[in-house]
């Protein structure tokens, strides 16, 4: 069955100068998703939320969100009505209460959800009456959010929700948005952290210097572009890589004893996993690291993102 | 209306919150009345003005001892006299001009001078509980008094010339009378356009102007909603100001139905300039420069503190061109002079100014970004 499009782009350009900030990107997003853009800062990630919810025109290109397009009036404003924005960097009001930012942002619209409701929603009943200068940076960011949900939208645009957040909060976010998307919310989400995109993302899009260069399931990314699972023996020394040596074909032994092996097809682990059973081997940890989108960026670009930036 | 209703009590519950911005809000106008009140109320104490009617003429000719009373009044060095003609009606050039001393001789002074008869002259003043300098200047034609006695008569006594003490009680006005309206204008400006320029670069950079683009809200509905809760401040500032006035300065003046218009008009006319000049700044700091470069040239020469008729004629072409030009002669027409027809003029300025900046402001804001 084909799922509906939620989002739809085509051939989108914005150029500032000679500059190309989003270089002739497609996509579609089906409703129900979480697709995420993933990628460094100055990508262009920003700039195509900013497009899609109407904040920018694009210099050439179109979009259509629930089937209405971002460069006629009134499907812009049909658009408003129907999406919820978390801009990025978003603060609110200071001196207004957690319920009373809600109330404020959801009187922009012509109905919504209750504001009660959606405290309790995103967790923050305790502080319904605190005012919002006085929340940590996570229940912050969390309001945020809630403000993106004032008018119940069928579409919710996150830009970076978690920048800046320490772990904890973050995983808070993560279980935050994965009840969105249980509760039937297309999410589209931008973000420079590939842990995010893998947990949360049904699609991922990845994209560099405006330029989308791989889109799929996380999954999927990985086994193409992430390269193989290794199994680590530590300290395994010259014994270890000898054992695994005889039975799969590319071990290298490091300097400080380590001893990494590619597995490259289904047998290869259980097979070394035998070999060192059976010869008694020493050696201080065993694992396994499986393929991640930071190796999937980093084999596709060359390079890593370390606190947004590319390295 | 949900909407600008939404806008306006969210910015009048962060005001009341914020507990520097409302201190301010109402320690500034206290402080501008209290400063100016009491600068200008000591300058004006330096030279007296007595205005003297001689009504003992004959033929155009002063008399010759009215004239030699007159040239004694002149010599004090501290009263400052204004001969009035004899033709005038003394009571209505009082209540016209604002008079607040006046020295009449009546006819018949010399002849009864010359036969040694007894004659009063009228010394009409604002009481001393009005205008202390009242008692200063009755000490010193005392004093003249008694000296023209003395040469008349060579002797004393007998008294020849007494006075006879009027009071002034057509309403009589003060510099403060004359000052207040102008704080007002001053104080319905400034607050208009900093706080409504400050309020938008401010939400432009905590993400809230992008926040509320994303949403139906209008450009039209954010700019009526700011406008109308500045007015809510200009308001409050308004009163703080008049309560100050009358409690310290003994202010006269209270506003009438016209002076109310046009304190409205005032309020939306300057946030609504703000609104067009936030247009035009990113950063907080810039907003605040542009603020001030439009604000502190306009407070000196729209005549908030002086009259107009000081200033040079090429500034005063300047000021005609000022729309808190048109607010000061408005306030002061109506609180003051009571001259509704003018402050009527003066009302559809101000108003069409404001109506003009919220439309050019809802024009030219632009909230999509290049």
């Amino acid at each position: 069955m084909q799922k509906e499009i939620a989002i739809e782009v085509n051939s989108l350009v914005k150029k500032y100068g000679d500059l190309a900030a989003v270089d002739d990107i497609s996509f579609t997003v089906h409703k129900g998703e979480v697709f995420a853009f993933v990628g460094p800062n100055g990508a262009g990630k920003t700039t195509t939320v900013e497009i899609l919810v109407c904040l920018r025109n694009p210099t050439s290109g179109d979009a259509r969100i629930l089937g209405f397009d971002i460069n006629e009036r009134k499907g812009q404003q049909e658009i408003r009505k129907r999406v919820g924005v978390l801009p990025q960097d978003f603060n609110t009001f200071d001196l207004l209460t957690v319920k009373e930012n809600l109330s404020y942002y959801k009187k922009m619209f012509d109905d919504g959800m209750d504001v009660d409701e959606l405290i309790e929603l995103v967790d923050l009943k305790d502080k319904t009456n605190a005012l919002y200068k006085k929340l940590s940076g996570g229940l912050k960011k969390r309001l945020a959010i809630a403000t993106a949900l004032v008018n119940d939208p069928e579409v919710v645009f996150l830009d970076e929700p978690t920048t800046g957040l320490d772990p904890r909060a973050r995983r808070d976010m993560w279980n935050l948005i994965q009840g969105l998307k249980e509760k039937g919310k297309t999410i589209f989400l931008t973000t420079h952290y590939m842990d995010e995109a893998e947990v949360l993302a049904d699609t991922v899009a990845i994209i560099n210097y405006g330029k989308i260069i791989a889109m799929e399931s996380p999954n999927k990314l990985i086994s193409k572009h992430g390269g193989k699972t290794v199994l680590i023996v530590e300290e395994g020394g010259k014994a270890v890589y000898d054992s695994l040596s005889r039975r799969l074909s590319d071990v290298r032994l490091e300097n400080d004893g380590d001893v990494l092996a590619t597995i490259k097809k289904k047998t290869d682990l259980p097979d070394a996993i035998l070999a060192l059973n059976k010869n008694k081997a020493e050696f201080a940890e065993l694992t396994v690291r499986r393929p991640t989108l930071e190796d999937v960026f980093l084999n596709l670009t060359g390079k890593k993102i370390v606190e947004g930036e590319l390295h | 209306m949900r909407r600008i209703s939404a806008i306006v009590v969210g910015a009048l519950r962060m005001w009341f919150r914020s507990k520097h911005t409302l201190f301010w809000t109402l320690a500034f106008p206290v402080l501008l009345m209290l400063l100016f009140g009491a600068i200008f109320s000591v300058s004006e104490s330096a030279l007296l003005d007595l205005h003297v009617q001689n009504q003992d003429v004959i033929g155009g000719v002063p008399t010759f001892w009215s004239k030699a009373f007159c040239d004694m009044l002149n010599k004090t060095e501290i009263l400052n006299i204004h001969m009035v003609d004899s033709g005038e009606n003394a009571t209505q050039f009082i209540e016209e001009k604002g008079v607040q001393r006046m020295l009449i001789i009546a006819s018949g002074f010399n002849s009864s001078v010359s036969a040694g008869d007894n004659v009063s002259i009228i010394l009409k003043m604002v009481p001393v509980e009005v205008d202390t300098a009242s008692a200063t200047v009755s000490n010193v034609i005392d004093q003249i008094v008694e000296i023209f006695n003395t040469v008349v008569t060579r002797q004393s006594p007998p008294e020849v010339v007494s006075i006879k003490h009027e009071n002034i009680v057509s309403e009589t006005f003060k510099y403060i009378d004359f000052f207040a309206p102008g704080i007002i204008g001053m104080t319905l400006m400034t607050s208009g356009v900093f706080g409504a320029v400050a309020w938008n670069t401010r939400n432009k950079e905590l993400g809230i102007l992008k926040k509320l683009a994303t949403t139906p809200l209008s450009k039209l509905e954010w700019i009526i909603g700011v406008v109308l809760y500045e007015l809510v401040m200009g308001a409050i500032s308004t009163i703080v100001i008049i309560m100050v006035g009358v409690v310290v300065f003994d202010l006269k003046v209270v506003p009438n139905i016209f002076s109310v218009v046009l304190i409205i008009s005032g309020a939306i006319a300057f946030p609504g300039m703000g609104m067009v000049i936030a247009r035009f700044v990113k950063e907080s700091d810039s907003a605040d420069a542009a603020a001030n470069a439009i604000t502190f040239p306009m407070m000196f020469l729209s005549g908030s503190f002086f009259p107009l008729e000081f200033m040079p004629d090429f500034l005063r072409q300047i000021a005609n061109v000022l729309p808190l030009t048109y607010l000061n002669n408005g306030l002061r027409d109506s609180m003051v002079y009571g001259n509704v027809s003018s402050a009527l003029f003066n009302t559809s300025v101000i108003l069409g100014v404001g109506i003009f900046f919220i439309i050019l402001g809802s024009l030219i804001t632009s909230w999509r970004e290049e």
